[in-house]
């Protein structure tokens, strides 16, 4: 895991961001850019070579889920992995998420520990 | 008028038929064969009459009440500003929470650094392997640590105070989401009585309710998810869930 791997941070809610980046921070992570809504991220994606998204589900313009589905259906983006953060807790929502290609799936609320949990097992799957 | 609604024209219907027409009474002599053709309408008539005399009065009533005006036009509009300052409020306190939270960690970062650049002369000390020179380097650092520490320590004190006041908008947005309540409550009455008027029971209708669901099943937040079992409770069960289908 590079910890100078560029992340981008998708929230409509930009105390969430914070919060994330934050916690990235702490983690050693200092290469991270944010977006407010999927609508705004997959441009950002596309010109930008970042090595690994973390998002809402819940967004106004384009939801985290489609978000999703766009990057893997995108040849130069679908290598990207993907970490959702979300409130959104229907079994049926996250069985719908890891179908779609979602590498990891934490509910809100959540902890540090957990953040960090997750981030270790996506990269070391990743190998 | 004949009282008889059989469907045969009788004798005595006839007979008025004729006098109508004999006496020049056409209108009379029409509507008394449009009745012979067809005497149910009648009935159907005066039924329809009253439910229509019923309706017109309970919409009156309805109308009556300016409470469900006053609700549409100022309360409801006034209730979504409230929401949208509570959500302000909350914006605001959490984003000078991690002011000062983002203050207080370079801070802490910074005492830490200076007695980990301190502890190796110190366990030298402790092992009587410090030689005068050394000794005198390790008095300098442990007084500027002490300093520094003393300096900082009430700097973070400060910092947790104004982490303390932002809670106050718990307070302010509890009040207000209290009076959003209320005003909930006032046009659930008003709905549930709407309904009772036009004679629809609002038990059947909350058999049929379920929690309003947007595209790919979004909710948001769950907020009972005791009474549920269709949500999971915590990251152990997402964890569960995913392992169980082989992810």
């Amino acid at each position: 895991m590079d910890k100078n791997m560029k992340v981008l941070v998708v929230d409509d809610f930009s105390t969430m961001r914070r919060i994330v980046k934050n916690l990235l921070r702490d983690l050693g992570f200092t290469n991270i850019q944010e977006a407010d809504d999927g609508s705004t991220a997959l441009p950002m994606l596309k010109e930008g070579e970042f090595d690994f998204v973390v998002t809402d589900w819940n967004m106004p313009g384009m939801q985290g889920i489609d978000l999703l589905k766009a990057i893997r259906a995108d040849a130069s983006l679908s290598h990207i992995p993907v970490l959702l953060i979300t409130a959104e807790a229907k079994k049926e929502q996250i069985v719908m998420a890891a179908q779609a290609g979602v590498n990891g799936y934490i509910v809100k609320p959540f902890t540090a520990a957990t953040l960090k949990a997750k981030l270790d097992k996506i990269f070391e799957r990743l190998g | 008028m004949s009282k008889d609604n059989g469907l045969h024209v009788s004798l005595e219907q006839a007979k008025m038929l004729v006098e109508y027409i004999e006496t020049g009474q056409q209108d009379k002599a029409d509507d008394l064969i449009a009745e012979i053709q067809n005497p149910i309408n009648t009935e159907l008539f005066a039924e329809i009459g009253k439910l229509t005399r019923q309706l017109h009065d309970s919409l009156n009533n309805f109308q009556v009440d300016a409470r469900l005006s006053d609700l549409a036009n100022a309360d409801i509009p006034d209730a979504k500003e409230r929401l949208n300052y509570v959500i302000t409020r909350t914006e605001e306190a959490a984003n000078k929470t991690m002011d000062a939270v983002e203050s207080i960690f370079p801070v802490v970062d910074n005492i830490q650094a200076q007695i980990k650049a301190v502890n190796p002369l110190w366990d030298k000390l402790m092992n009587n392997d410090l030689d005068v020179t050394e000794f005198k380097v390790l008095c300098k650092d442990i007084g500027a640590l002490l300093k520094t520490t003393e300096r900082d320590t009430s700097h973070m004190h400060a910092l947790m105070t104004d982490v303390l006041m932002a809670q106050d908008f718990q307070d302010l947005t509890g009040q207000v989401i209290r009076k959003v309540i209320e005003l909930v409550r006032e046009v659930e009455d008003s709905l549930i009585n709407m309904l009772t008027v036009f004679g629809i029971s609002s038990d059947e209708a909350k058999n049929v309710a379920k929690p309003k669901v947007g595209d790919n099943l979004v909710e948001g937040p769950i907020v009972n998810a005791k009474e549920r079992d269709d949500v999971v409770a915590d990251q152990d069960d997402v964890d569960d869930l995913l392992s169980s289908l082989g992810f």
